[in-house]
């Protein structure tokens, strides 16, 4: 009972701020819009119930005002493919929401915890928005994981905002049994029996309900839901394109690794790459070419890149900006890098925000200094229009660890 | 069938021998155990001599000399300062760059893990007994891993190859120069101690609790280590028996050679250094004691993600901690993170705070780690300098691994592993230009002559 209560006021608070919206103004700023307007000295971006609603406007009557001092305004960060909100411990079963066997129509969405001790860990890289997938346990192999969703970082109740951004799929190399051929084989028979049955449907007296694979098939064939299909091997990003183009699908490729191979045919095909800018390794024969360059030459070649963190992404999401900086050491524009944990991002999988422009979403956030660098700290950062903190129980460890008492440590919190 | 005697039995057998005069003809063979049956080969490359130039440098030792030239004559620093009035073979004008110690990661699979991590690879974790202090993970090196490169790229010069953290005792380490070779003994560092991975918490129990065999507990990961130190304990004095015995004119048999235990005997004799995996607080302190019930010291504690909360009582045994900056979470002991862990571990008296990899990864960047505590730490309030925060990845790394005396700084007599810097490998932009090791220019980011390929990258394109 009174979780329930506790769940109506949060409601209840959160619809009256948005009734009493309050107009902040953030000024003196070094803007980054990722617009045409570059970069913006000494400006101001004004913010009203959750969205943005001018930048640089000639006057303006707000009730918060932030002078920036010259600090640099960035949008929000938006992070990919961990399962943050899904994990809290990754060796803690039952901490753990991000696999089920349900295949396609698996929607880990409903057990995203906005309470998680990792959301404002990775607030404190920046991070507002983030893109949490499925995945599968440790040394299983599957094609269809299920259904990626965004949520906002927020840590409120109710702060996913799509449950359904984008369809996860492993087509890259199998270990045991599988080929990679049998896995893209799979992919395909699903999308044509779809097909066939979206063309032939009306022939059938028959009219029961699509499945929920079926609806989401559908989707997929449309291009209304992206699909996101992980895969290295650079003969194997072509045969992607070509089942892109068969099947119109909006395609996102996950790993990438030796995608440099094939930087053109991706660009040309508008496929979008989701690499690490630290891989550089050959972790296995499909990641021969990994190289630090790698997300600058993709850039280059006109490829929408997508800056994520490998490995466990959901506890180091916060270390995306210093991977970023990695990337510019490495020939990737600065811009370029910032677009990667932003704009394209948004673009990608139809997220809200991304940008500093009049009518986004209010995801941004005020830095000391450079983003990438290590010197640098987030020094504010708005969610949806709301500043929110940063401080993480890691700083409550830090804090009672270095404070002087005559109790035990306990007793200092 | 044991092993070897006891010792009160040998002792007492001893005694009967001496008492019966028996036995007292010409003496067999002394049977002496070869400590060093693998020995490096590795030969320092060159005996130029080279003067780097108005660079910032950082000794590894606490102290930045600005506009400092380093001359390194026959692999070793002959002088540091300022305008450095001498001649070299070659001169590198280092002005607006930074110079450091070679970096050294004394927490690395590499060559027992290499890329490509296929299961063929799969050689860090003899994962058949809680206690294979037998293995010798120099026996699983792979000199071609393509990670020894990037890491080299990286400013790594040494780093100690651990075996992984399945077993109470994983096996015995060693300390490579990181130099392109066919064999590993063409990298092993020559006067290296050698070094005995154990194991705390959660990865031995459950490996082994798993298979329902012992430990399944924390407290049977106790039980195993006490156990083995006691068996190791019996195996040394039989062998001392035997030396003083035979030294004494007598004729006594050997006792059973035992390589798991001459490893173990080797930490109870101090000439092999303890590297424990081990995170919780509560874990390294009865570690710490495990190490008094037995006579030896406990070495350095590596991931230790709780060692902030017990940072003086490393200080006052004189443990080194060798910790990530941030990685946290993925198991329950890894879960009380603290961003500012290595800075207040290495604010403690008699303290020696390292920053490990235990990555592939991040091997290439230890700078850049070190660069992340330094500024978490001092937006907490600590007042930490790129000259003091370079220790956690140079002498420090060094000491743990007992050979500070040989490298790890910038001082005259040291073996001249030097990284030059484009910038202050603070920045998340710092790359490293050029790499030496004793002297020898390994690395060279703008000369393609100096930039190793592993043979398995050979023709892969």
């Amino acid at each position: 009972m009174n979780k329930f209560k506790l769940s109506i006021l949060t409601g209840a608070l959160l619809s009256s701020s948005a009734v009493f919206a309050q107009v902040t103004a953030i000024t003196n700023a070094t803007v980054h819009t990722l617009t045409k307007q570059g970069v913006l000295e000494n400006a101001t971006v004004l913010i009203e119930n959750g969205k943005i609603t001018a930048v640089n406007p000639k006057s303006f009557n707000a009730d918060v005002t932030v002078n920036a001092q010259g600090k640099v305004l960035t949008p929000g960060l938006i992070g990919t493919m961990n399962q943050l909100g899904l994990v809290e411990v990754g060796a803690v079963s039952r901490s753990v929401d991000a696999y089920d066997k349900s295949g396609i129509e698996f929607d880990p969405s409903s057990a995203f915890n906005p309470r998680s001790s990792l959301i404002p860990y990775a607030r404190k890289g920046g991070l507002t928005q983030n893109l949490s997938i499925p995945s599968l346990p440790w040394g299983e192999s599957g094609v269809f994981m299920g259904l990626g969703f965004v949520a906002d970082l927020s840590g409120e109740f109710g702060s996913v905002t799509d449950s359904q951004s984008a369809l996860i799929v492993d087509l890259g190399a199998v270990s045991g049994d599988g080929s990679r051929a049998a896995s893209l084989q799979a992919f395909a028979k699903k999308l044509s029996e779809q097909k066939k049955k979206l063309t032939s449907k009306k022939d059938k007296k028959d009219d029961k309900d699509p499945s929920a694979e079926e609806k989401l098939l559908t989707q997929v064939l449309k291009g209304d839901l992206p699909v996101v299909a992980s895969a290295s091997r650079a003969s194997q990003l072509l045969e992607l394109i070509k089942l892109k183009e068969q099947f119109g699908l909006n395609l996102i490729i996950d790993g990438a690794q030796d995608a440099v191979l094939v930087k053109d045919e991706l660009a040309k095909a508008k496929v979008p790459v989701i690499i690490s800018s630290v891989a550089n390794l050959p972790t296995g024969f499909d990641a021969l070419h990994a190289h630090l360059g790698n997300a600058g030459t993709l850039e280059k070649a006109g490829v929408n890149v997508i800056l994520n963190i490998a490995g466990d992404g959901s506890h180091n999401v916060y270390q995306m900006r210093f991977n970023a900086g990695i990337a510019v050491a490495n020939g990737m524009t600065h811009e370029g890098a910032l677009k990667a944990m932003t704009v394209n991002v948004a673009d990608a999988f139809g997220i809200e925000g991304g940008k500093i422009a009049k009518g986004e979403r209010a995801d941004v956030v005020l830095w000391t200094a450079d983003p990438f660098e290590f010197s640098t700290r987030v020094d504010k950062i708005w969610i949806n229009g709301e500043q929110v903190t940063t401080e993480s129980r890691h700083d409550k460890l830090t804090e009672r660890y270095t404070t002087d008492s005559s109790m035990p440590r306990g007793y200092t919190k | 069938m044991n092993m070897f005697k006891p010792s009160v039995i040998v002792l007492a057998l001893s005694t009967a021998l001496l008492g019966c005069q028996q036995d007292t003809g010409p003496q067999k063979d002394k049977v002496t155990i070869e400590k060093n049956p693998y020995p490096s080969t590795y030969k320092p490359h060159s005996t130029s001599s080279t003067l780097i130039t108005n660079a910032t440098v950082l000794t590894g030792t606490g102290e930045r000399i600005d506009d400092a030239d380093v001359y390194i004559v026959d692999g070793k620093i002959s002088q540091v300062g300022k305008d450095l009035a001498v001649s070299a073979d070659t001169t590198v004008n280092a002005a607006g760059k930074w110079v450091t110690p070679g970096i050294i990661d004394n927490h690395s699979h590499l060559g027992a893990y290499p890329n490509p991590g296929v299961e063929s690879h799969q050689d860090g974790n003899e994962m058949i007994h809680p206690n294979t202090a037998q293995v010798w993970v120099e026996h699983s090196v792979w000199p071609q891993d393509p990670g020894f490169n990037r890491a080299r790229e990286g400013g790594i010069t040494s780093l100690q190859i651990l075996p992984g953290s399945a077993n109470l005792f994983g096996g015995r380490a060693v300390t490579l120069k990181n130099v392109p070779s066919e064999t590993m003994q063409g990298m092993k560092f020559p006067e290296a101690p050698y070094g005995l991975k154990m194991a705390c918490g959660e990865n031995p129990k459950r490996v082994y609790g798993g298979q329902g065999v012992a430990p399944k507990t924390r407290m049977g990961n106790m039980a195993g280590y006490r156990e083995a130190w006691i068996e190791a304990t019996e195996y040394k004095r039989a062998w001392e028996q035997y030396d003083k015995e035979y030294a004494a004119g007598m004729n006594p048999d050997a006792p059973h050679r035992d390589i798991k235990l001459d490893t173990l005997r080797g930490v109870l004799d101090g000439e092999i250094l303890i590297h424990n995996h081990c995170y919780k607080a509560e874990e390294m302190a009865m570690m710490i004691d495990l190490s008094k019930e037995f006579g030896y010291h406990a070495g350095t504690f590596h991931h230790g993600i709780e060692a902030y909360k017990i940072a003086d009582l490393l200080g006052e045994n004189g443990n080194c901690a060798a910790l990530w900056p941030d990685w946290w979470g993925f198991k329950m002991e890894a879960y009380d993170m603290s961003l500012e862990n290595v800075a207040i571990v290495d604010a403690a008296k008699n303290s020696c705070a390292v920053i490990h990899s235990d990555s592939d990864t991040t091997i290439q960047r230890l700078n850049h780690e070190a660069a992340k505590v330094m500024y978490s730490a001092n937006e907490v309030g600590f007042d930490i300098k790129e000259e003091h925060a370079i220790k956690w990845i140079t002498y420090n790394a060094a000491k743990s691994l007992g050979i500070e005396d040989l490298t790890g700084s910038i001082a005259s007599g040291k073996q001249a592993d030097v990284v030059i810097w484009d910038q202050s490998p603070f920045s998340v932009y710092s790359k490293a230009e050029k790499v030496f090791i004793d002297g020898a220019k390994v690395y060279d980011r703008n000369d393609s002559k100096y930039q190793a390929v592993s043979d398995f990258m050979l023709g892969q394109r």
